[in-house]
């Protein structure tokens, strides 16, 4: 049995929004097709979103939070990781205030992860410096 | 308009370098515009490398080889005369002078012919403008 | 008169019960077409069976085929997706022995959107719709007629607006190299955009789709800049025509040039001297 399939979803890169047809056969990535018909790409893809389906399964991509310890990354927990983030992150604003803290997001997050991010910067942190890898 | 033409030559290491070897054993003259490069056959001179050659600065192209039925590789030089007519369409169709690309045979008896073809072909580009500057 | 689309179902439904799937196009989400394997299991898809816009069908059947060598399939394919297919086979890329094709001739507007000389095809035993004539391709007759420091102007402009985003490559149905030149820092300079002239990328890319390319202009419909790029190379298969007598996937057992050795006729005629 060959299952084979078109999934159309858009591209995760950046804002301009492009859509694609992943390819799946048999359960696994294979690669990318645009769709031609659809309102924005054309039919379209930069150098990105034609290997968009390769960073997916890459055995590079991190699964895990590391955090450094002796000078090496190892592998932990996301409790330990976010309560790290969380004491340098107090621990800076309360040495040298909240503008020696700047967030870069990501183009990868959806739209509501990149406001609660911004809502976190300016609410909780208490700074305007934020700003996004895909600003085309 | 005299410029000073710079001009690239690949040459086969059977027959044409030979046939170079014949000019300067016979003293004979030709004009030092052109920088030999001896290659194995004039096969292995891929449309990719005159390109290259073209885009680092090269006025000129020669590509030299055994005449068809005398490749020490029986049929190398098929290769050549199957694609440089078509690279030289090619450069045609991109506007530029298909005439900075020349295919001749040339023997390894044949000084004589070596010295004149480098002459007709150093004569006839030192007529063009540089190539560079075709391509601002 | 029954419209194509109910005979291209009607084709499908006949070879659908001897074969694993049949690749065609189907309307997805928000009415997107896609190619799309349909199967026994599955005969309620073929209502959502679709004719345009056309898809690198090939280059899915490749794929297929690469995982399930075996695997008995029919592919609905037009003229130049059924060349592409037959050049894809001379290369050794796809076994033809398990594979039905079903052709599927274009309409008069869909020849005249790609400018294809020969909207039909010719290898398929089941087609699909009424063959029409090749229409003329004014885009190539144009930059052909050009003088040639008009044309040195003219790729100069279009090639200044490619973004290099591979997909003319990778696209295409002909390019299934497992290295790809194009990705040579030794051919192509990486990191800077526009490129220098003259365009490695373009010159390089063209050269290797002689006697290759099928005119399916795949690569010119995928081109975010709208750079022309099937004239180039329908303007070298003229050439291939009259120097070999070679057309890409015309005639299913004539050898392509770059695996002939010349005879005595096809060297006089590339006008090399003797």
């Amino acid at each position: 049995m060959i299952e084979y399939e078109n999934v159309l979803t858009t591209c995760p890169y950046c804002g301009t929004g492009c859509a694609l047809h992943l390819q799946v056969l048999d359960q696994k990535l294979v690669g990318v097709l645009p769709a031609k018909n659809h309102v924005i790409s054309e039919g379209g893809l930069c150098i990105k979103g034609w290997n968009v389906h390769a960073f997916v399964n890459h055995p590079d991509r991190l699964k895990k939070p590391l955090i450094r310890k002796n000078g090496k990354l190892e592998e932990a927990t996301w409790d330990e990781a976010l309560k790290l983030v969380a004491d340098k992150l107090g621990e800076i604003k309360a040495q040298s205030g909240p503008d020696s803290i700047a967030f870069l997001s990501s183009a990868k997050c959806t739209n509501e992860e990149n406001y609660l991010l911004q809502k976190f910067a300016r609410a909780v942190i208490g700074t305007n410096n934020i700003d996004h890898c895909a600003r085309l | 308009m005299t410029t000073e033409p710079k001009i690239i030559g690949f040459l086969c290491n059977w027959c044409s370098y030979r046939g170079a070897d014949g000019a300067g054993m016979a003293r004979l003259k030709y004009p030092p515009n052109i920088k030999i490069i001896r290659v194995p056959c004039s096969g292995r001179v891929s449309p990719e490398l005159v390109l290259r050659t073209f885009r680092e600065g090269a006025d000129g192209v020669m590509v030299l080889g055994c005449h068809i039925g005398d490749c020490h590789y029986s049929t190398g030089n098929h290769r050549t005369a199957k694609r440089m007519p078509l690279l030289k369409k090619l450069l045609e169709y991109t506007g530029i002078d298909s005439e900075r690309l020349y295919i001749n045979w040339v023997s390894a008896a044949e000084g004589e012919k070596f010295a004149s073809v480098i002459r007709d072909f150093t004569e006839k580009i030192s007529t063009l403008p540089p190539f560079r500057e075709t391509m601002k | 008169m029954t419209d194509r689309l109910t005979s291209l179902r009607e084709a499908i439904e006949a070879v659908l019960p001897n074969v694993d799937g049949v690749l065609a196009l189907r309307i997805g989400p928000g009415g997107i077409s896609a190619s799309h394997l349909f199967s026994k299991e599955h005969p309620e898809d073929l209502a959502k069976l679709a004719l345009w816009p056309k898809e690198p069908v090939p280059d899915t059947l490749k794929i297929i085929l690469r995982a399930h060598p075996d695997a008995k399939l029919a592919i609905v394919c037009r003229g130049c997706e059924e060349r592409g297919i037959v050049e894809m086979f001379k290369h050794a890329q796809l076994n033809l022995d398990n594979v039905t094709l079903i052709g599927l001739q274009c309409e008069q507007a869909e020849a005249e959107f790609c400018r294809c000389a020969k909207p039909f095809t010719v290898h398929s035993k089941t087609t699909v719709g009424q063959s029409i004539k090749g229409v003329p391709d004014p885009v190539t007759e144009k930059i052909a007629a050009m003088s040639q420091p008009e044309r040195l102007a003219f790729w100069k402009q279009e090639f200044e607006h490619c973004i290099k985003c591979y997909g003319c490559r990778t696209i295409c149905p002909q390019c299934f190299c497992n290295v790809c030149t194009l990705e040579d820092e030794k051919w192509v300079e990486t990191g800077r955009l526009p490129m220098a002239n003259p365009s490695m990328y373009h010159l390089i890319r063209a050269m290797h789709m002689t006697a290759k390319c099928v005119a399916c202009r795949e690569c010119e419909e995928t081109c975010p800049a709208d750079i022309p790029l099937a004239v180039q190379f329908r303007l070298m298969a003229r050439d291939v025509k009259e120097l070999f007598n070679y057309e890409a996937g015309a005639v299913m057992d004539q050898k392509p040039p770059q695996l002939l050795v010349l005879e005595e006729g096809d060297y006089e005629r590339s006008g090399l001297p003797h």
